[in-house]
């Protein structure tokens, strides 16, 4: 394997063993996103104004750095824009693995030969890496084995890299589709790590749904800070794909203003829904429930329930549908079935036998910790949160918002970074 | 594209409000437990002359703090960061280890206050410093410190005693004003130290990396660098402020009587005019708090700083196994520090200030890493330093080295005269 630690600042010699200048850099095609070959190499002190050299020249990198040709016939290598330069943008940058989920830094490059070409293969973020840039790898390994472990060399493949520069559209594009087979949980730990600059450059191309739901998964500072970085009218987009209740949640945290002009740009369903959210306490559980939720009138039957249930676009919207809540003509609760009942039931039998049962119920207003000391003692998926005097049901609270509310703050919050 | 529109006023209320923090956070840290040591043994052995020394450090931090702070709003990356992408592997590990070596110093000065405060109410520093790193960590790990951070802010807010204390004794004010622009020196040894110390106390090289950090991490737009600027000057100014005013107190009371102080008892003495016997109290609690403080974020973000350079794993959320350099570096700065706290026969108030001479001497190899950073084009565009600027911080990091060197030549000649 090669490092391009080693390479840099090495002579380049022709085939006579003539010096042809000092390695400065290495260019690859940044069009190819696994393997991507080494296209030319960058010289400082350039003998003869060759500033870059094509990679059909070398004949070897390592131990030295060789070429197949003479001075006079070297092939010199024309800039098309589409150079990825190693040492410039990759060494020592930080980056995305998007196998291990984490953000790293680039201690140095592996290449490989293949053949005629070299090929970037991977890079290497271990602290072996780290110690072959200090020129102490030798004695890092023998201070290592003396207390019985092994600095392992740890290189990520460079397809399941993502490499954040947000000032290069065209690198960002390829960081951007490979970011975005991440869980959104994993892309929103990660750029709450990364600089503004960049987090805006990212979330700017990632479209509305991917970013509606990283928007779900990031610290409250960061949703501000996101949102405030679109035009009114994307964020507004945003929102919309969001669910009600954290949609609800970030408006609260926006001034007055702000908040009242997103709602104006929005749908005028999505954004009623949000509006009548935002009305309940952030702690009860009106603040947490979502109003996308999947219910039946309770005049039909099996099979026509499910008919229903289909065309239905609360159904459509409801995140996980476990729960199917009939409801009488005024929107009052009268029961609830779960969808696995519903389809194993006789078709043709009415709702009635599930109506029998009282359902566990919260008000908009009960606490969020009471809400999900419910949900845990009768181990509810979800509960349904019905109006005090009316009894008709608003909304439902599910487990995982229920737990998101009563996990320790100070686990879940970033640690504010001193540095 | 257009922005989220508020009210012009609320919007620059809030954005006053927004940015305002940094800077005087970063200037009451001047007034830690180092920082009343140096400023009030400055002050007690060379009376009114030294206020001028104080006078050319605070010039130096703004312009100091306004590059770091111009970074970090340009770049939106913290100083490590930008170090490690710019200069490589090995000018960062330089960097960081002198940044480990000053936080080291300084984190046992932190220890030497808590334990001499703890002393002068009679309670032992054996038990003082291991119950105080015990109770930091409890609190640091577990993320809960932001309650504590309050009480402790607080507790700090005592040093405004010696205001108070100096228009109780009512200095004679045109001396005062006159010492503060006349400038005067000595090539003592000892005034050498003293000089290096306050320098070292004043200009950090953790004020640079938190400034930068802190504005880095608020996503501040480059639109509103203005009020920064106003923040980072002001932060600076009143801190000096402050200190100017612990030296005038400590001269008025202790230099005028011939006690150059030697000890926290002595120090204490300073607020005697003003809170009599119990000077020793509001002493020792201010001490304590300020102490308290910077133990709890000094070490921690000394080592988010040193892994993010080095792309270790970091962050209270990952678990041991995980990030283990993280916390092997955490836990050994508060242990070493409290080790060396505890060597018998420690003279604690010595150490409190000696200590910061290392800040001041590693600062220079800092300053020309942030000097080539801030005039660096690619990275901060039309933002780079301007000639005013550069000429200061040029002068300034000459001044430092040329002290240090005068130091080790003045104190070679005669080394009897250093305390």
């Amino acid at each position: 394997m090669i490092y391009v630690s080693q390479l840099l600042g090495q002579k380049v010699w022709d085939a006579f063993g003539r010096e042809v200048g000092r390695l400065e850099d290495i260019l690859i095609d940044s069009t190819e996103k696994n393997v991507p070959p080494v296209v030319a190499l960058s010289l400082k002190e350039p003998q003869q104004n060759l500033q870059f050299i094509s990679a059909i020249n070398i004949a070897s990198l390592w131990p030295s750095v060789t070429l197949k040709t003479a001075h006079e016939k070297i092939i010199p290598y024309n800039t098309s824009g589409h150079e990825l330069y190693l040492n410039d943008r990759v060494m020592d940058q930080q980056i995305v693995d998007i196998e291990g989920k984490r953000l790293v830094r680039v201690n140095d490059i592996q290449l490989a030969r293949s053949g005629d070409r070299f090929l970037l293969t991977g890079v290497d973020v271990s602290g072996r890496g780290l110690m072959r840039r200090l020129g102490i790898e030798k004695i890092g390994e023998s201070i290592s084995r003396a207390f019985g472990n092994r600095v392992e060399t740890e290189v990520i493949p460079w397809r399941v890299i993502a490499s954040i520069e947000h000032d290069d559209p065209l690198r960002l594009q390829v960081s951007q589709n490979k970011l975005r087979k991440m869980p959104p949980a994993d892309i929103a730990s990660i750029i709450d790590d990364l600089d503004h600059h960049t987090t805006n450059a990212l979330l700017q191309g990632f479209d509305n749904q991917v970013l509606a739901d990283t928007l779900e998964e990031s610290s409250s500072d960061l949703q501000v800070s996101i949102l405030s970085n679109l035009s009114p009218e994307r964020a507004a987009d945003v929102l919309e794909e969001m669910d009600p209740d954290e949609a609800a949640d970030l408006l609260a945290d926006l001034p007055g203003q702000a908040s009242e002009t997103l709602l104006s740009l929005m749908e005028i369903d999505d954004a009623d829904e949000v509006r009548s959210l935002l009305a309940y306490p952030e702690d009860s559980a009106g603040g947490i429930m979502t109003t996308e939720f999947a219910s039946v009138p309770n005049v039909l039957n099996v099979s026509s329930a499910l008919e229903y249930l289909r065309n239905s676009k609360d159904a459509l919207e409801d995140e996980v549908m476990y729960y199917i809540h009939i409801v009488d003509p005024q929107g009052r609760l009268r029961g609830i079935v779960t969808l696995r009942d519903l389809v194993m039931a006789d078709q043709d039998s009415p709702l009635d036998p599930w109506e029998e049962a009282i359902p566990i119920t919260v008000t908009p207003f009960t606490k969020h910790k009471e809400v999900a000391y419910l949900i845990a003692k009768y181990d509810l998926l979800s509960i349904p949160v019905v109006e005090e005097d009316t009894e008709v049901i608003v909304g439902i609270v599910t487990v995982d918002d229920a737990l998101d509310s009563v996990l320790p703050t100070a686990w879940k919050k970033r640690l504010p970074r001193f540095f | 594209m257009k922005k989220l529109k508020l009210p012009t006023w609320i919007r620059k209320i809030g954005l006053f409000l927004a940015v305002l923090g940094p800077g005087i956070i970063t200037a009451s840290a001047d007034n830690d437990a180092p920082g009343i040591a140096t400023y009030s043994m400055a002050g007690s052995t060379y009376g009114y002359s030294f206020l001028f020394i104080i006078f050319v450090v605070t010039i130096g931090e703004v312009v100091i703090q306004e590059m770091a702070a111009r970074m970090g709003v340009v770049t939106g990356k913290g100083t490590a960061d930008l170090i490690r992408e710019r200069f490589g592997v090995k000018v960062t590990a330089f960097a960081m280890l002198s940044l480990l070596l000053a936080n080291l110093g300084t984190t046992v000065a932190q220890f030497a206050g808590i334990a001499a405060s703890a002393e002068l109410f009679g309670v032992s520093r054996y038990i003082a410093a291991p119950l105080a790193a015990l109770l930091v960590g409890f609190f640091v790990l577990r993320g809960s410190y932001k309650h504590v951070e309050k009480i402790l802010l607080i507790l700090s807010l005592s040093a405004i005693g010696y205001v108070v204390t100096v228009i109780l004794v009512d200095p004679p004010w045109g001396e005062v004003l006159r010492n503060i622009v006349v400038p005067q020196f000595s090539l003592e040894p000892s005034f050498i130290l003293a000089v290096l110390a306050t320098i070292g106390t004043t200009i950090t090289p953790w004020g640079i990396f938190y400034m930068q950090a802190s504005v880095a991490d608020k996503g501040l737009k480059i639109s509103d660098y203005k009020l920064t600027k106003i923040d980072v000057t002001f932060g600076a100014t009143w801190g000096n402020i402050i200190s100017a005013f612990i030296v005038i107190c400590t001269a008025a009371t202790l230099f005028d009587h011939g006690i150059s102080v030697e000890n926290a008892e002595q120090a204490a003495m300073a607020l005697a005019p003003l809170a009599g016997d119990a000077a020793r109290v509001l002493f020792s609690a201010g001490l304590l708090g300020a102490s308290l403080l910077a133990v709890s974020v000094l070490p921690l973000s000394t080592t988010y700083a040193f892994c993010e350079a080095f792309g270790f794993e970091r962050g209270l959320n990952r678990s041991i196994k995980e990030a283990p350099a993280f916390y092997s570096i955490y836990l050994g700065i508060i242990v070493l520090s409290v080790l060396i706290v505890l060597i018998p026969g420690l003279p604690l108030f010595p150490i409190m200030w000696i200590s910061q001479t290392v800040n001041a001497i590693l600062l220079p190899v800092l300053l020309v890493l942030v000097l080539k950073l801030s005039n660096n084009e690619n990275l901060m565009g039309k933002w780079k330093n301007k000639a005013p600027q550069n000429m200061l911080a040029i002068m300034l990091t000459i001044l430092i080295s040329i002290v240090t060197v005068l130091l080790l030549v003045t104190s070679f000649i005669s080394p009897s005269q250093i305390q």
